[in-house]
């Protein structure tokens, strides 16, 4: 059944194709080429380390090679040596960056080296850049220009603009950067695939957002935008609004590996001995058994970094959004089914016969590599998901997420910190305990906060500070001190209405989560993203309430099952939050609604015609925002919602993707000291 | 003269195959001084021409010419009305020419630059400190930017008319200023950089940013170097007065022509012009010779010094009596109108001369070209585009309307454009306006383009008209006329009181808005039409009509200039541009003293909120003395001492680092909310002394200070100082589990098995004993670790046997308790068989 449902949901989707988001990579990459083109002759690159992993993602070393690079440097302090008389520096324009190319232009200019200067600022010039430039006295020697990079695209469905920081400079800075850059990056998506008809939120910032999208009109309308075809509406949510979603561990197969080894920029770092195909195998048919010795020697073997992209790996889609409890049956499914297909050979008996088996062979030297990398990747993934820590993790979070006995919750939370949890473990769980119980008794908070100071050091209060105040509020005393600022006050989260009226918490019947993916939950195991569920009272509003799959299950019984497509319901047109006003009202932050028109001429006639054309059979795109950052589960269940019906197919398109433990670190200030965990293997 | 077919006037090339036609565009008898003792330069597009009195030529003092000293420069339109007049009053001019957008760029000698617009005002930029000290001795100019040549013989190129940076060009090595020079601008080069070409004694040295090349030519010097309109061939003429062509990477030569041939001429020549891409004129005081690829001639008389411009395709010529244009006669016109034409254009032409006579001609002749008639209708049309008599237009297209009456279907969006287009040109063409625009000229230049040239020369009206006509936005028509209104309604200086001024103000902004309401300009950027208005010293007006403007990023750079700073910024926040946000701030914070910058700040309350956050990001790297100010002026406790905490984590010399936590203590203290915070840091002070006295203790070897108290414990129970450890526990009253954690991760890693014991029994275990195993186990002891097994629960016990690997141990245990669904789900796991076989055993002796 899973796979038939699978299966099924691939030849929809070539089917009805989605918004083609390489024109967005397209348009990345020759804004960079054009960008270095203005420079003429050879030049030394300076990137910013932050921006390599994301021009990674658009553009190959080869191809800037081609446009002159001659050399490529990262944006560090110390002196800068370069043989070519042009250097391009590449950087966002923070301050610390600004600071070192200042020095460095003055070393240069004490050791009377002769450079041009250019400095491409991402994604936009920077007054503040030239502000600094200025104090440091060396404005004039250089050039300033920008890269527009703005959504990058990291997979078929999912678009990013890759800034880690996001949710750190919105709601702890209050630095509202990101928002602008947001509109302007949903403004370039506007302008290639015209208006979104309409635009719902839910978050003050997401209400930030619209009103700067909207506003912003006038500026473009060189271009008279007109209503989208291609896309029904934009879905905004800001992180704020369900902080609850990354604070659990993801449990789907990307978002574990996002969890404990690290997915940066859609790189995952490996062990060489994973990535190599090993020296040419004997017989093919072994696969099924990937070297069980290679665990002692993961120690000191060598890491690289691998792309995970379903563009070289075909078996990933199939994998990345499974409940990691079903991948290892999966994998052995796909083992069996790549034996067979190599056993193909032996029924070849005519030489057109072997043509035919030789030509599939590459595909299926791929596949063979791809599910060595997989079988691999999951061997490292278990023993750590066997930890007792993990478990007990777990536990704990699907107890607070019940609202179960709060204070042993708290207790346990204490066991972690004195059994040398992470840091970011704990907090994470500190955090949850807080919102879903509407705040921590007063001693209780301290006593922990205490625990975490001695544990980890006391440099992590300024942490604590700023988890603790407004805007983001998600580590609260209860009750809170009547001289909290009013902004608290008022917003409190209402965890236990909600997950009731919006149906989070799922009884999980074993043999449900095995095979069939149930309900959005599957992605923890059981709970369903908050925010996933706030898009499906928007685009899918029976999903809510009750289980399509269930229905679809119980009516694919009775029928043949080769008559299942036709029973997927055909997607219901966007009526904004409609039905779901009172839920909306009581989480915190603006609702949105707004819809929006072409310009005034054309729109009086072509808008009732379009809004009467669009529920019949014209399949759309709901573009789904989240500002601040997504996991990669909630990606999992929006394509799992996308599924369930006709017609309509989810554009993701997000700040960045984030998880607990990167929002916890970004806020702290500190990242891991070791790079990834699995050093613990 | 609209009888004449238009090849009448037509000249053949002596090949027999090319035609070129002189079209006279205007007949200005003495509407221009004698060009010969004038600097002239002229602006391509049908463009004016601007002149300066040639200094070294000797000039009689007459009626017609007043003596005037000063430079002075004189702009005329191609139909010889004067279009401005002013004097100059800066340092000796070197050049000037045009630019792109019809304004005259004039370099004088000390590298300062003007841009003049056809009203006289201009922008000054300049050119830099080098080119000032060394002073400039030459300068070409072209559409998008200059070359410099300065004193010391180097090159200086501007790009763009924006006051850029001047650049330095690779350096040439010349010792002495080239015989001629050009350049090639960046948009016709393959690199899209400018290229600089040099005659220097025989040879070129084609000079760009990054080299300077030799291009070893000996036919040398050069007295004028003239790249073609598409920038790949050059025409050099010799001392000798050989005119050369080359291809401008000096591959090939493409023709050799002797000027002396030339009978009729007199004297030097005076330019070398290109026309078209395929031929070149020469011109002398009375003729103008136009040679061919091949070295065919056409010659042209007129009756006084000439000047003449390059088209993009032809040349305008400006006589002592006529504007005219030479142009190679367009393959469209060519193929309808040559003499014996039989192309199918030409017969479609022909039938329908044929029917407007009523002859059945007209019949025969279009079933003739029947398969090829949508072409001839194409080329009907697009020859009418080349014709200048509206007469001939008019034929033209009617011919072609007269064959599309015979197609099925044809795509009439060409014709109708060309009768739009016709309309619009002939309208500019009229000697009152005087752009005698081709049709190629005015698709090449785009039709915003003209619609900024008739608007730069206050022609409003017709302006709107034609974009309106055109149906194109009429903005940057109604920007114009707003700007030009301003200055035009500049209320008297006499002083009619304070009242009688803001009568003007509200009366002209009323007028602006309600004309722009009226024409639908609703996207006119009201902020720069209020930047003009506070130019000119209205600030009342700019103020009224900034109301009106939609957009905060354009308001906030005026409202900054005119010192209402509070408004900036609160429209700066309300944009979410937060790079206009830290304009205004940056802005503010150099101008206004310190005490009312924050103050600004914080009176603006929730509304300047963000402001505010921006102030603090950008201050925490770049002015933290500020930032504490700010954080103290508005008695912010947690933020300073965060700061504070900030400083002391950045800061390695212990003493110095103690003071800071003890600041930030302090401020904690002194808010009574933070009673846990202050505690806290009283203790992290404290912790920090106490590493202090245990560095000093262990004579400096071990590192202890900024460790957590978890760690410090850790490094003291590691390096043997247990009753350390035991201190540090008490006086920061670690709960003894997370102790014994510590502890036993500590004695495991040094693996002191004793210790473990000893400690082990020191007293009841609040962990536990699991958590020994489970430790002991990880870290490959699993052996030591059986001990403890027999410590722990006895349920657990069967589970921590086999975790130690002893499976026999776990089968006895599982026996003692006579639990088999245990030894089951053991056995399950066992790694061979002959366990497997034992607990067989054991299951069946238990039965």
């Amino acid at each position: 059944m899973a796979t038939s449902t699978s299966d099924e949901a691939q030849t929809t989707q070539t089917e009805e194709p989605l918004l083609d988001v390489n024109l967005l990579k397209e348009i990345g990459q020759k804004a960079l080429v054009d960008a270095l083109n203005s420079v003429n002759g050879a030049k030394t690159l300076v990137l910013d380390a932050s921006l390599a992993g994301p021009l990674g993602l658009v553009i190959e070393v080869s191809l800037l090679k081609h446009h002159g690079v001659d050399k490529m440097f990262w944006l560090e302090s110390g002196p800068l040596s370069s043989t070519t008389s042009n250097i391009v520096y590449l950087c966002r324009p923070m301050i610390k960056y600004v600071k070192i190319i200042a020095d460095q232009i003055k070393r240069h200019a004490k050791e009377a080296q002769k450079h041009t200067y250019t400095l491409l600022l991402v994604p936009r010039l920077s007054t503040l850049v030239s502000r600094i430039l200025e104090e440091e006295g060396v404005l004039g020697d250089v050039r300033i220009s920008s890269y527009n990079l703005q959504f990058i695209p990291i997979a078929d469905d999912v678009v990013s603009l890759e800034n880690e920081n996001a949710f750190k400079e919105i709601w702890v800075d209050g630095d509202e950067t990101v928002i602008y850059d947001s509109a302007q990056a949903l403004l370039t998506l506007e302008k290639l695939y015209g208006l979104f008809p309409r635009i719902v939120g839910k978050g003050d910032q997401a209400a930030r957002l619209a009103t700067l999208l909207t506003r912003h009109q006038p500026s473009t309308l060189d271009t008279l935008l007109a209503q989208s075809e291609k896309i029904d509406s934009l879905i905004v949510l800001d992180r704020r609004v369900d902080m609850i979603t990354p604070l659990l561990t993801q449990l789907t197969y990307e978002g574990l590996t996002d969890e404990l080894i690290g997915i940066k920029n859609s790189h995952v770092e490996l062990p060489v001995s994973l990535l190599t195909p090993p020296p040419p195998a004997g017989t093919p048919g072994t696969s099924t058994a990937p070297p069980a010795a290679s665990a002692s020697l993961k120690k000191v073997e060598a890491k690289k970094k691998h792309h995970l992209t379903t563009a070289t790996d075909p078996l990933f889609a199939e994998l990345r959004d499974l409940n990691f409890s079903s991948v290892g049956k999966r994998l052995n499914k796909l083992a069996r089914r790549l034996e067979e297909d190599y056993k193909g050979r032996h029924q070849a008996k005519t030489v057109a016969q072997l043509r035919d088996f030789v030509g599939k062979l590459g595909g299926l030297q791929t596949d063979h590599q791809s599910l060595r990398l997989h079988t691999g990747l999951s061997e490292l993934l278990v023993p750590l998901t066997r930890t007792d820590q993990f478990n007990k993790t777990l536990e704990i979070q699907q107890n607070l997420l019940a609202s179960y006995e709060i204070p042993s919750q708290l207790s346990a939370i204490e066991d972690l910190i004195a059994q040398g949890s992470d840091m970011q473990t704990v907090v994470r769980l500190l955090c949850l305990a807080s919102i879903t119980s509407g705040g921590v008794k007063l001693k209780a908070l301290e006593n922990l906060k205490r625990e975490i100071l001695q544990a980890y050091g006391y440099n992590y209060l300024p942490l604590l500070l700023s988890l603790a105040a407004p805007p983001l509020g998600i580590l609260l005393p209860n009750p809170l001190p009547a001289s909290s600022p009013p902004a608290l006050l008022t917003a409190k989260y209402p965890f236990v209405a909600l997950r009731k009226s919006l149906r989070l918490l799922i009884e999980d019947s074993p043999e449900a989560l095995d095979e069939v993916e149930n309900d959005i939950s599957f992605v923890y195991s059981g709970y369903a993203p908050i925010s996933v569920r706030l898009v499906q009272c928007v685009a899918q509003k029976g999903g809510v309430l009750s289980n399509p799959a269930e229905k679809e299950k119980a009516a694919g019984a009775s029928a043949d099952s080769k008559a299942q497509p036709s029973i997927k319901a055909q997607a219901h047109p966007i009526a904004g939050w409609r039905g779901f006003e009172d839920i909306l009202a009581t989480i915190p932050g603006e609702t949105v609604d707004i819809v929006q028109s072409g310009p005034s001429g054309g729109s009086a006639v072509s808008t009732p015609l379009a809004s009467l054309l669009r529920p019949m059979q014209q399949p759309t795109t709901t573009v789904v925002f989240f500002l601040g950052g997504c996991t990669y589960t909630e990606i999992a269940a929006l394509r799992w919602v996308g599924r369930q019906n006709r017609g309509r197919k989810f554009l993701i398109a997000t700040t960045g993707i984030v998880s607990g433990n990167s929002i916890v670190e970004s806020i702290s200030g500190v990242s891991k000291p070791t790079g990834p965990k699995d050093a613990a293997i | 003269m609209s009888g004449e077919r238009p090849s009448s006037r037509w000249q053949i090339m002596q090949d027999g195959k090319t035609f070129y036609k002189r079209q006279q565009l205007y007949s200005i008898p003495g509407k221009l001084p004698n060009l010969s003792d004038y600097i002239v330069a002229g602006c391509r597009y049908g463009g004016p021409i601007a002149l300066m009195r040639d200094n070294t030529k000797l000039v009689a003092l007459g009626r017609t010419t007043p003596a005037i000293t000063k430079a002075q420069i004189q702009i005329y339109s191609p139909a010889g009305e004067g279009l401005l007049l002013f004097s100059w009053d800066q340092g000796k001019i070197i050049r000037f020419g045009w630019t792109a957008d019809e304004r005259l760029a004039i370099l004088n000698e000390e590298g300062t630059y003007r841009l003049y617009d056809l009203q006289g005002d201009y922008q000054q930029h300049s050119l830099g400190n080098e080119a000032g000290e060394m002073g400039v001795i030459d300068a070409r100019i072209h559409d998008n930017g200059l070359v410099a040549l300065t004193g010391s013989l180097s090159l200086l190129e501007v790009k763009g008319w924006e006051g850029a940076r001047p650049l330095t060009l690779a350096n040439p090595d010349l010792s002495q200023p080239p015989n001629s020079w050009a350049v090639i601008p960046p948009d016709l080069n393959i690199s899209r950089h400018v290229e600089v070409l040099l005659s220097v004694e025989s040879t070129i040295f084609s000079v760009d940013n990054l080299e300077s090349v030799d291009q070893r030519l000996s036919q040398g010097p050069f007295t004028h170097v003239s790249p073609s309109p598409d920038g790949k061939s050059l025409a050099l003429l010799t001392f000798a007065g050989t005119l050369l062509v080359v291809s401008s990477d000096f591959q090939r030569t493409l023709a050799e022509f002797k000027t002396g041939d030339v009978a009729s001429a007199e004297g030097s020549v005076n330019q070398v012009e290109w026309c078209g891409v395929d031929a070149i004129l020469v011109t002398w005081d009375n003729l103008v010779v136009v040679v061919g690829p091949f070295g065919d001639t056409l010659e042209y008389s007129y009756s006084g010094p000439t000047f003449v411009v390059t088209e993009p395709d032809g040349v305008r010529i400006l006589g002592p009596d006529v504007c005219d244009l030479i142009q190679k006669v367009p393959k469209s016109s060519a193929s309808i109108f040559r003499p014996g034409s039989t192309s199918a254009s030409a017969i479609l032409y022909d039938a329908w001369e044929s029917f407007s006579q009523r002859s059945p001609k007209a019949d025969e002749n279009i079933r003739s070209i029947r398969p090829e008639l949508a072409a001839a209708v194409d080329e009907c049309i697009e020859a009418a585009g080349q014709e200048w008599e509206p007469y001939w237009q008019r034929r033209l297209l009617n011919a072609a309307k007269f064959g599309r009456g015979f197609l099925d279907l044809h795509n009439p969006t060409d014709f109708v454009n060309m009768g739009q287009t016709l309309k619009v040109l002939n309208a500019v063409r009229f000697y009152e306006i005087g752009i005698p625009l081709t049709h190629l000229q005015y698709i090449y230049a785009s039709p915003s383009h003209l619609i900024t040239r008739l608007t730069a020369r206050n022609m409003h009206l017709l302006a709107l008209r034609i974009s309106a006509y055109l149906s194109m936005k009429p903005d940057a028509v109604l920007k114009h006329w707003a700007s030009a209104k301003i200055l035009r309604s500049r209320p008297s200086a006499t002083g009619t009181g304070a009242e009688a001024d803001l009568g003007g103000d509200e009366d002209v902004c009323k007028l602006i808005v309600d004309k722009f309401e009226h024409l639908g300009g609703a996207d006119v950027s009201y902020a720069e039409i209020a930047k003009r208005a506070w130019e000119v010293g209205r600030g009342g007006l700019a103020t009224k009509l900034l109301d009106h403007e939609p957009r905060a990023s354009d308001q906030v750079p005026l409202l900054l200039s005119m010192k209402e700073d509070r408004l900036a910024l609160v429209k700066a926040v309300d944009s979410g541009d937060t790079d206009l946000v830290y304009h205004v701030l940056l802005h503010l914070h150099k101008r206004l003293p310190l005490g009312s910058f924050f103050r600004l700040i914080e009176d603006g309350g929730s509304q300047l909120a963000p402001a505010s956050k921006l102030l603090q990001v950008y201050a925490r790297e770049q002015n933290r003395e500020m930032l504490r100010d700010f954080f103290y002026s508005d008695d912010r406790r947690v933020e300073s001492a965060v700061l504070s905490l900030d400083e002391a984590a950045s800061i390695l010399d212990p003493a110095s680092k103690i003071t800071a936590v003890r600041a930030a203590q302090k401020f904690f203290s002194e808010d009574k909310d933070r009673g846990f915070e202050s505690k806290m840091m009283d203790e992290s002070a404290r912790l920090l002394t106490a590493q202090q006295q245990l560095e000093k203790e262990s004579d400096g070897k071990i590192v202890f200070f900024g460790l957590s108290v978890n760690e410090t414990i850790r490094t003291c129970l590691v390096n043997g100082m247990a009753k350390r450890a035991d201190k540090i526990k008490s006086d920061f009253k670690v709960p003894d589990k997370r102790f014994w954690y510590v502890k036993l991760q500590a004695l495991i890693s040094t693996t002191d098995f004793e210790g473990l014991d000893t400690f082990s029994k020191s007293k009841r275990s609040p962990i536990g004993y699991e958590p020994f195993v489970h430790q002991l186990v990880e870290a490959g002891h699993s052996k030591e670790a059986l001990s403890y097994v027999v410590r722990c629960d006895s349920p657990r016990r069967a589970d921590l046997y086999v975790e130690c690997g002893e499976w026999r141990m776990a089968g006895k245990e599982c026996k003692e308790r006579g639990d088999k669904a245990k030894l089951d789900a053991i056995r399950q796991k066992c790694p061979n068989s002959l366990i497997a076989r034992e607990f067989d055993q054991i299951l069946a002796s238990m039965k």
